[in-house]
């Protein structure tokens, strides 16, 4: 039987997942795809607790959740975008210009 | 109590079988050497959390899962990434060889047939001790977000029109 604690170990990995691969990966895309990954961990997590907790309120976070997430990668994406067009690189190394 | 053996899959089982598929594809996304697997791999995440949404009573969020993430939110990567690739890298990538095609297709129609008993076991789901009738139904969703939640719906109204101001205007010309 699924219990809250099976969602909840689930959910840690996948958020687990998403921060190394956050702090581990160089290219620009991947940390973006890792965040995503972040967020669905938080999302799978805010769902099973409404679930087993018999709250929808949960629920309607995740759907804030989604509208941040969206606005989160369309800004990022431009950014992302911007950069290139100077450094013609996804590699954040290069991306150096303000290090001191 | 729980919800076990509808259409003639146990549940749990329903449960491991999502569960291993969404840590071996989030492995294979932080892992792959290049963006495009990488992408395909978060997109096998989507898909097999939009599952397991079913399975926790949420079939409204596992389609907006499948809608705003896996239709919108991803397709805006893959297009960036396609965007900053050479014209080499891009006609490499999009030449896979048959093996991996015919694992993709596989894996895909067993992921339709799995999601398929998870709509199947909400229809006729038996109700949980401590869950209310009609619970997640979108229609007492819908009574929450436009009633209890009004205010932060129209805030998150306007972070998407900024964030929608600020993506034209960072990609114009000359910054």
């Amino acid at each position: 039987m699924a219990t809250l604690t099976h969602y909840i170990v689930l959910s840690s990995i996948l958020f687990g997942l998403g921060a190394i691969g956050f702090c581990t990966r160089r290219n620009a895309l991947i940390l973006f795809m890792s965040i995503e990954l972040m967020l669905n961990a938080v999302n799978l997590m805010l769902v099973a607790f409404s679930n087993f907790r018999a709250d929808m309120a949960g629920q309607v976070m995740v759907l804030f959740i989604f509208a941040v997430a969206a606005a989160e990668v369309a800004v990022g994406l431009a950014i992302l975008i911007g950069l290139f067009r100077h450094v013609r690189e996804v590699d954040i190394t290069k991306f150096n210009v303000l290090k001191w | 109590m729980f919800i076990r053996g509808i259409g003639g899959i146990d549940m749990d089982l329903y449960f491991w079988i999502f569960a291993a598929i969404a840590v071996i594809a989030g492995l294979f996304t932080i892992a792959a050497r290049d963006a495009l697997p990488s992408a395909m791999g978060l997109l096998t995440v989507f898909i097999s959390l939009a599952s397991l949404y079913l399975h926790l009573h949420a079939p409204l969020l596992a389609i907006f899962q499948v809608a705003i993430y896996a239709g919108a939110i991803l397709v805006l990567i893959v297009f960036v990434i396609m965007l900053l690739m050479t014209p080499g890298e891009r006609f490499a990538t999009i030449q896979a060889n048959v093996s991996y095609r015919i694992f993709g297709a596989i894996l895909g129609l067993c992921l339709i047939g799995l999601m398929a008993v998870g709509t199947k076991g909400v229809s006729d789901i038996m109700a949980m001790k401590g869950i209310f009738e009609g619970f997640g139904n979108p229609s007492i969703f819908g009574d929450l977000f436009f009633h209890d939640f009004l205010l932060h719906f129209e805030v998150v109204s306007v972070l998407l029109l900024v964030a929608m101001i600020g993506g034209i205007y960072l990609c114009k010309k000359k910054l």
